[in-house]
């Protein structure tokens, strides 16, 4: 049976700041005890495959990292019809995903979660290399505080 | 018709590759026709050394979020050569069984998603969602099918964490490889559903033929996606994964930062028709009925039919882990404690990707520590040919204008599938 609420977390952990979401919802998954109602998944960089994560939903929260022209290590909480994406596609390959398109299919799919609250970070760098830089790191704890408040 | 053509199609942003296609032609005479792949370099190869033999799929498997089992099962196996490592038959088999799950996902995908839009003219599948409700439900159910599969036997959708040098830390159970098993008979009939509406638009395939060299792994006893030895219709005698890079021959071509593959052309291409053209005898009967249904035949060299290949490979799949199934059920599953240590070594490990063949190897100290690795993914394996394909398409179709030259280059370029900007998938927003 599929939990009413889904913390996802995307990016990945080996592009540095890309990998806030994914290291977010460990710190959840790591006391995912304190929250029995509630799943956490590191979504990583799957793409289409959070169409399945949402399916079955009431509340989904997707921690993503988030060009959104401010500050390095600024979150900001936001509905996905509070954004447009500008973010440029080629339809090549599957291996590029635009989230705000997967969830307006599940829209058209009748399989939409009754709502979708997106965290978006503002990375510092994105490059090869483990681990956050220091002005995410440090903001960790906050990150983390932010998220809890949707899920209490 | 005008026979002057300026096709700049650009997809570059900071970190993520994209490919780019330039045309320029005058008066019907082309003076460039670039397939320019401009992806940052990768530095995950340097990012292994130093790691202990046992963290190196943790990173691996993030390399790409579409083929983390693939990349993962390629470095274990990597690593259990070069420390020579045993594996059970039984983990043996249910790494095939994760293999596949990935396969299924991968290509239900490509073929769903991207491909067989292109076929009904759409430019992705969401616009499709109203006209072909049931074809698109069948497709993201055997696309949910298949990811639950891998959740079930990698222990996560994407990046696994079930895998480790020697063997695997979790299996199922045997009723759950019995649920798995009445789940895929049934996904049977949503493959079938899937192949029938792309029948039904077949006829817009390109007729497009260019003879090419086909690479894939072999092996005598079954078409393999995991186990054999690299072969091509032009191989004097098939090639031991450890020796890829006589197969492979990396350079560095002026067009792209990925680099490229010769082996006895001056391109190669594999994926699922390379697979198909050397192992289609080896498919299940109607996996081999379906592709006569759609007119393909071993040899084939349309490139565009790489899509219905990998729809054909879908059916073989899931009848192939229906009886691989069976198997395990029948000797019955048993727990198995794995106990490796590392040493001194040097090993490689080849794997079909869905979009094509893929190498790793690594080098380790004798504490097990990694000292070297090298990799190479089959799209970089491809981009030659894909530049070979564009020479020979673009003169052909000049005459049908500049807008249909363009979407038959794209759509060329995603019959490959090719594995493109995947390693980060950052929101890029604007507020409204």
């Amino acid at each position: 049976m599929k939990k009413d609420t889904i913390v996802i977390g995307l990016g990945n952990l080996i592009m540095t700041d890309e990998g806030i979401g994914c290291t977010i919802v460990g710190h959840f998954s790591a006391h995912s005890d304190d929250w029995p109602g509630i799943e956490f998944i590191d979504g990583g960089t799957g793409g289409m495959n959070l169409l399945h994560m949402l399916a079955g939903r009431k509340k989904v929260v997707i921690i993503d990292c988030a060009k959104m022209s401010e500050e390095p290590g600024t979150m900001k909480r936001f509905a996905p019809d509070q954004v447009k994406s500008i973010k440029q596609l080629s339809h090549y390959s599957l291996h590029e995903v635009d989230i705000l398109k997967v969830i307006q299919m599940a829209e058209q799919l009748g399989s939409s979660p009754e709502e979708v609250i997106i965290y978006g970070i503002e990375p510092e760098k994105i490059e090869f290399g483990r681990g956050l830089t220091e002005t995410l790191s440090a903001r960790l704890s906050g990150y983390i505080k932010q998220v809890t408040k949707d899920i209490c | 018709m005008s026979k002057d053509l300026n096709i700049n199609v650009k997809h570059v942003t900071r970190v993520e590759g994209h490919g780019n296609i330039v045309v320029d032609a005058k008066n019907g005479k082309i003076e460039k026709c670039e397939w320019q792949v401009p992806e940052a370099p990768r530095f995950f190869e340097a990012m292994v050394r130093g790691l202990d033999y046992t963290d190196i799929q943790t990173v691996v498997s993030r390399i790409c979020g579409i083929c983390s089992i693939t990349h993962s099962l390629a470095a274990t196996k990597a690593i259990e050569d070069a420390l020579d490592i045993e594996v059970s038959e039984q983990a043996d088999k249910l790494r095939i069984l994760m293999h596949y799950s990935e396969q299924l996902q991968s290509h239900t995908l490509h073929v769903g998603y991207l491909a067989v839009p292109d076929f009904f003219g759409a430019p992705s599948v969401v616009p499709l969602v109203p006209k072909a409700t049931e074809e698109v439900l069948a497709i993201v159910r055997a696309h949910r099918v298949a990811n639950e599969w891998s959740d079930l036997i990698a222990g996560r959708t994407t990046h696994p964490v079930t895998l480790i040098p020697g063997g695997l830390t979790k299996i199922p159970t045997e009723q759950q490889l019995r649920d798995q098993q009445a789940v895929l008979k049934d996904t049977l009939k949503d493959l079938a559903a899937i192949a029938e509406a792309t029948l039904s638009v077949a006829a817009n395939i390109p007729d497009f033929e260019r003879d090419t060299e086909y690479v894939s792994i072999t092996h005598p006893d079954v078409y393999t996606f995991y186990h054999g030895d690299i072969t091509s219709q032009d191989a004097k005698e098939n090639v031991h994964i450890r020796d890829w890079e006589s197969v492979a021959n990396e350079y560095v071509h002026p067009q792209s930062t990925a680099k490229w593959c010769k082996w006895n052309r001056s391109e190669y291409a594999c994926g699922a028709l390379a697979r198909f053209n050397n192992n289609a005898d080896q498919l299940t009967d109607n996996s081999k009925a379906l592709a006569k249904t759609f007119g393909l035949e071993k040899g084939c060299c349309n490139p565009y039919m790489n899509t219905i290949a990998q729809l054909i490979e879908c059916v073989h799949i899931v009848e192939t882990s229906i009886q691989l199934i069976d198997e395990l059920l029948t000797t019955g599953l048993k727990a198995e404690t794995v106990k490796t240590t590392g040493k001194a070594g040097k090993g490689s490990g080849c794997v079909e990707a869905p979009r094509g063949i893929l190498f790793h190897t690594y080098e380790f100290d004798k504490n097990g520590k990694c000292v070297g690795a090298n990799c190479c993914i089959p799209t970089n394996q491809n981009h030659a040919n894909i530049q070979a394909d564009f020479e020979k398409l673009v003169p052909e179709i000049i005459d049908e204008g500049e807008d249909a030259v363009r979407q038959k280059m794209e759509m060329l370029v995603r019959s490959y599938d090719p594995c493109i900007s995947c390693s980060t998938h950052m929101l890029n927003v604007d507020f409204v």
